[in-house]
């Protein structure tokens, strides 16, 4: 019987050798320690022993079925592992085929230099503010030292709703808003919508703008440099070069334009630049004592700048755009480049 | 402003090339737009001598000449008639290119050689017209460049000048510049007056009716003159500058206006009645012709010239038809005036007739230069036109005006500028500018500033005057000391940049339309007639009808956008917009500016592609894409009612989103007749909310709950029930029997057809049960479901299937 024990668990062995998939494993499983398999079958046979075989022969027994089970086992681990790679080897995908694609939006540029530079400014201190953009004669023009009937008015042609109402030409009218509202000091950017009459190439009747108004004690022209100089590299990158010069508003007095060196060229000289190496980016200024008595500011205790920028003009140097109408056209084709 | 490098150079003296001139200009203030090279590249024309002229063996118009070019003696073949063998001409040697890159090469006309081309003034680009070659002056030496021979070799610049910059609309104007920043001394014309005539006042009489307009005329006479045309040196001047040569005695007036900057007008006295000047304001609705030519209607607010019976000139703008110079004048009252820049400026625009002259006196003229002016124009009169110069100047000057002095403080212009100059400086920048410094006492300056400064009037005036000439450059940048505070952007700013975000993530690309529409948009909208959107703020001047009225919904922008970028194939579209719309409000003079989000969705749901979906969007897709925002912006749960629904929509596929019984938007498929209105070819989503409205109902986020950790039990029911009642009455009463058990429930099917009796939908639900505290045994379950089965019976009379 032991005998027979053993060459049960060799003939077992020999078969796992050749089982070759989990089905198998389990075939062998049944057949060898099923209720109705190999060993079941030798078990039979114990009835017929001495009481004194019994104990050794069941002895036996478990080691045989022990064996067995790890036998059984480790087959098991095998053919699994081996189906496993065979699985991997065979599933192959063309993973240069295209995902599954989420359909996925865009920022129109002008938002997204609106915010940047919002963000910029932010770490500055400046708060966004905003006003009307149809608004009264006196915040546009009157109280930003337009006196009516000057030739300054000129500058900026203004669609109106009647005598007394317009559609805001630039943001400054913000500045006046703000600082009737606020005590000194202040410290704000105004982004926002502005119009004025004229469509072509590089004027869209409608536009956008970011002011800055910062007024307090003792703020110089030099601090005006200084904030627009941070502002300009943190926006066109460090190094870039940056050339105030001598201009005219009627809000602000010194009153500058500023240029940066040409992004285009690198301030060698191009068409974009119109050869001089630099472009135009914003106006600004030290806030006029005219405009701080419309708000009932005392020039002689605080001082303050204001600079104002298109947003569109830095949309189109940042990203190359030729013409300005491109960005009000809406076509997706140019949408879904930002 | 157009001047030119040798004729600045007439009045100072610099020593920088035309580049450097226009970084100094640029950094003064005056803007140099464009520096022109005037002659360059024309060195290979040159002065030559015609030697021979004999007619062309093989055609009747042509001649064929020898040419000496002072190096050798060429054969040129020659169309133009007016010259003959000793005349000097310009030639065009081979290898010269003339304007509109006219290459000359050697060639041969009608079988003769012809080495060069000699030139007409049009081909040298020196005239707009010619009649045959340019003939040189006999004394110019032989083979010099024509251009440098001439003096023609010039650079032009154009400046832009801002417009409180009235003094800087002359040659003089920007010279005085130059000479202020490099600290020298302008010249000025020297001319010598020789009025010998009869004296002025038996002559022309002036007399100011109206001082505030008029506060001071000045006139000469000249008698004798001969009209002709101007001598070629003045004609290249104008030319130059891109004015056209009339005559010797207009373009004297227009040559001392770009000189000096003060306009001039010269009368032909013959024509003047009552030989009187009379400066008062014109008759309401009195006509008068220009000397343009053009018939004028002019009001009592209209400043004009006249003599004893009627109008001669409009004043300060342009002279009139009836009085102007013509070829047989002879007698000649030359004006030099000044006029109030206010008056000039309304009627001037006005009458939409803006001139050299207008643009002058409407930014402020000097009143102080006026018989100099006079007298340097009378003088080139007398020289080009002869003529002789009565004796002495009318000068009526009613209401002298006298320079201003602003007093100046030391430490004011230091601590504006963040700059530390002395007061010795200050005053050398002052001085440079022609102002009179004295010092009252220490750090504070009486500053009286010429009269044609006129923008000059307060301290702060003065303060950008010492920055401009001590340099921007030289102000150093700092940074300001300013005092800390802080607020966090508000909720509204803040929530913006979510919605752009929220959209952007779900497909959306923002687009920014104009804010004004065309009028008949509400219109294609179907929008009744009572409908408040209908009253939009109009624009009086609008550049074009279609962009007239302001938008009060974003709606039709919108699907002009759609329909434009479906024409050129892009048929799947996710639009949107986040921008202001515009409600006029009875009683205030400004409208309502709430913000708006609008989306539009159309074509398909998913990108295209090989393992892509190809659905539609249906009007399910939009109402997701409202609630998804709704609910990442923390609104609360919102209504969406069926009833009233907008003109614009599908009446059965869309709805009205309210909050607490407010609509703050609507939504839906839109109409077909709005969709053809439109020319929109496929159906369109749209979507709109009002943004500050949403706003005012934001709550801010409440507390969270921690996660149950026993398992939930989910029972579904399948239902009939009738067909009009909508989904959230379902779901309202599951959520009315106030179970503490239930954890969720959810519809996850709707039909309708086949096997449902006519009238009645089949809906099911899923009612998920759970506690925080334990395990649900299947009883408390099946008790619990049994009062939803029971709620949902008596309520709303479904039927379990």
């Amino acid at each position: 019987m032991k005998d027979k024990l053993e060459a049960l668990l060799v003939l077992a062995t020999a078969d796992l050798a050749q089982a070759d998939s989990e089905d198998a494993v389990q075939e062998l499983r049944v057949r060898y320690l099923g209720k109705k398999g190999e060993l079941t079958a030798v078990m039979k046979g114990i009835g017929a022993l001495s009481p004194e075989e019994r104990p050794l022969i069941g002895q036996v027994v478990n080691t045989v079925r022990d064996q067995l089970e790890e036998r059984l086992a480790a087959a098991l681990a095998t053919v699994r592992s081996r189906s496993k790679e065979l699985r991997l080897q065979s599933e192959r995908l063309d993973v240069t085929m295209p995902g599954r694609l989420r359909p996925m939006g865009t920022k129109h540029p002008v938002t997204l230099v609106t915010e940047e530079i919002a963000d910029i400014f932010a770490g500055l201190g400046f708060q966004v503010a905003e006003g009307p953009e149809i608004e009264l004669d006196y915040y546009n023009f009157e109280a930003l030292n337009f006196p009516k009937d000057h030739p300054a008015r000129d500058m900026q042609d203004t669609f109106f709703v009647d005598d007394n109402v317009l559609l805001r030409t630039h943001t400054s009218p913000v500045q006046i808003r703000t600082m009737l509202k606020h005590a000194p000091p202040v410290r704000i950017i105004a982004p926002g919508t502005v119009y004025r009459c004229d469509s072509d190439a590089t004027h869209s009747p409608m536009f956008h703008q970011v002011e800055g108004l910062m007024v307090d004690k003792g703020i110089t022209f030099g601090d005006l440099k200084g904030i627009l100089t941070i502002f300009v590299t943190q926006l066109f990158g460090s190094g870039t070069g940056v050339r105030l010069r001598p201009s005219f508003f009627p809000f602000t007095e010194p009153s500058a334009e500023v240029d940066i060196a040409c992004v285009i060229c690198k301030g060698k000289g191009c068409r974009v630049c119109k050869n001089t190496g630099w472009l135009e980016i914003l106006g600004a200024g030290m806030v006029d004592p005219e405009v701080f008595r419309h708000v009932q500011y005392d020039p002689s205790s605080i001082s303050g700048f204001a600079f104002g920028m298109g947003i569109e003009r830095i949309a189109m140097l940042k990203y190359g755009i030729g013409d300005m109408r491109l960005l009000f056209e809406n076509d997706l084709r140019f949408l879904r480049q930002f | 402003m157009i001047v030119t490098y040798n004729w600045l150079k007439e009045f100072v003296d610099f020593d920088l090339p035309p580049a450097k001139l226009a970084d100094l200009l640029t950094m003064l203030g005056l803007e140099v737009e464009g520096v022109t090279p005037c002659g360059e590249g024309m060195d290979d024309v040159v002065v030559a001598l015609v030697e021979e002229r004999a007619q062309h063996p093989n055609a009747d118009k042509l001649s064929l000449c020898r040419v000496n070019n002072g190096k050798e003696v060429l054969s040129i073949v020659c169309g133009a008639q007016n010259f003959k063998a000793g005349d000097k001409v310009a030639l065009a040697q081979i290898g010269a290119t003339l304007p509109g890159d006219f290459k000359i090469k050697r060639s041969k006309i009608r079988g003769e050689e012809s080495c060069g081309m000699l030139c007409s003034e049009k081909e040298l680009g020196l005239a707009d017209e010619s009649a045959g070659i340019m003939i040189l002056p006999a004394d110019l030496p032989l083979g010099l460049p024509v251009f440098a021979a001439l003096g023609l070799k010039d650079t032009i610049f154009e400046i832009g000048l801002t417009p409180n910059r009235a003094d800087c609309l002359s040659v003089i104007g920007i010279a005085r510049e130059i000479a202020a920043k490099l600290g020298t001394k302008v010249r000025h014309p020297a001319f010598t007056l020789e009025d010998n005539g009869p004296s002025i006042n038996d002559k022309a009489s002036v007399v100011i009716e109206d001082a505030q307009l008029c506060p001071r005329y000045t006139a000469r006479y000249i008698e004798g003159c001969r009209i002709a045309p101007s001598p070629r040196w003045l004609v290249n001047r104008l030319n130059a500058v891109g004015m056209r040569s009339i005559n010797n005695v207009v373009d004297v007036t227009n040559y001392v206006l770009l000189e000096y900057g003060h306009p001039l007008h010269a009368f032909d006295f013959d024509l003047i009645a009552g030989e009187k000047i009379i400066i008062k304001r014109a008759g309401e609705g009195e006509k008068f012709t220009t000397l343009d030519g053009q018939e004028r209607t002019l009001t009592a607010n209209d400043l004009t010239i006249r003599d004893a019976s009627r109008g001669v000139a409009l004043a300060g703008i342009m002279g009139g038809e009836n009085s102007e110079i013509k070829d047989n004048t002879t007698n000649i009252l030359l004006e030099s005036a000044y006029f109030n820049p206010t008056a000039i400026r309304l009627t001037s625009k006005r009458l939409g007739l803006h001139t050299e002259s207008s643009h002058r006196f409407e930014r402020g003229a000097d009143v102080s230069v006026l018989a100099r002016v006079a007298d340097r124009a009378a003088a080139l009169i007398a020289e080009l036109a002869g003529g002789t110069i009565a004796h002495g100047l009318i000068d009526v000057h009613p209401s002298p005006v006298f320079p201003r002095t602003i007093t100046a403080h030391l430490d004011r212009i230091n601590r504006t500028l963040g700059i530390t100059l002395t007061a010795d400086e200050v005053t050398t920048i002052f001085h440079n500018l022609e102002f009179a410094v004295t010092q009252t006492e220490p750090g504070v300056m009486a500053v009286t500033v010429p009269l044609f400064r006129v923008d000059l009037e307060r301290e702060i005036d003065l303060i950008e005057e010492v920055a401009r000439l001590h340099g921007f450059e030289n102000i150093p940048a700092t940074m300001p000391k300013a005092r800390v505070f802080s607020d966090r952007p508000p909720r509204s700013q803040r929530m913006e940049r979510d919605v752009r975000s929220l959209l952007v993530a779900q497909g959306f690309n923002e687009v920014i339309n104009f804010s004004f529409i065309a009028p008949d948009a509400y219109d294609r909208l179907l929008l009744p007639p009572d409908d408040p959107r209908r009253s939009a703020v109009k624009l009086l001047n609008p550049l074009v009808a279609e962009q007239s009225v302001m938008r009060t919904t974003l709606l039709p922008s919108l699907l002009e956008t759609a329909a434009a970028n479906i024409s050129h194939r892009e048929l799947n579209l996710r639009l949107f917009e986040l921008r202001r719309v515009y409600h006029p409000r009875p009683g205030e003079e400004l409208p309502a500016e709430p913000l708006h989000i609008a989306a539009i969705m159309t074509g398909r749901r998913e990108p295209e592609g090989w393992c892509q979906g190809s659905d539609m969007v249906d009007f399910y897709d939009v109402k997701g894409i409202a609630e998804t925002l709704l609910s990442s912006l923390q609104m609360p749960p919102m209504e969406y009612s069926s009833e009233a629904p907008e003109s614009f929509y599908h009446p059965g596929k869309s709805c009205t989103i309210l909050s607490g019984g407010k609509p703050v938007g609507s939504l839906g498929e839109l109409h077909p007749d709005v969709q053809e209105n439109f020319s929109l070819s496929q159906p369109v989503y749209y979507l709109e909310l009002d943004f500050n409205r949403l706003l005012s109902h934001a709550h801010e986020r409440e507390a969270v709950q921690a996660p149950s950790r026993y398992p939930d039990v989910a029972r579904d029911i399948a239902m009939l029930l009738a067909e009009e009642i909508p989904a959230t009455r379902v779901l309202e009463c599951v959520r009315g029997v106030r179970l503490k058990e239930l954890d969720n429930v959810a519809i996850f099917d709707l039909y309708k057809g086949e096997h449902v009796p006519a009238g009645q939908k089949s809906l099911a639900i899923r009612v998920r049960y759970r506690s925080p505290e334990r395990t649900l045994t299947d009883d408390e379950v099946t008790r619990s479901h049994q009062r939803v089965i029971d709620a949902l019976t008596a309520k709303l009379n479904i039927t379990v299937r």
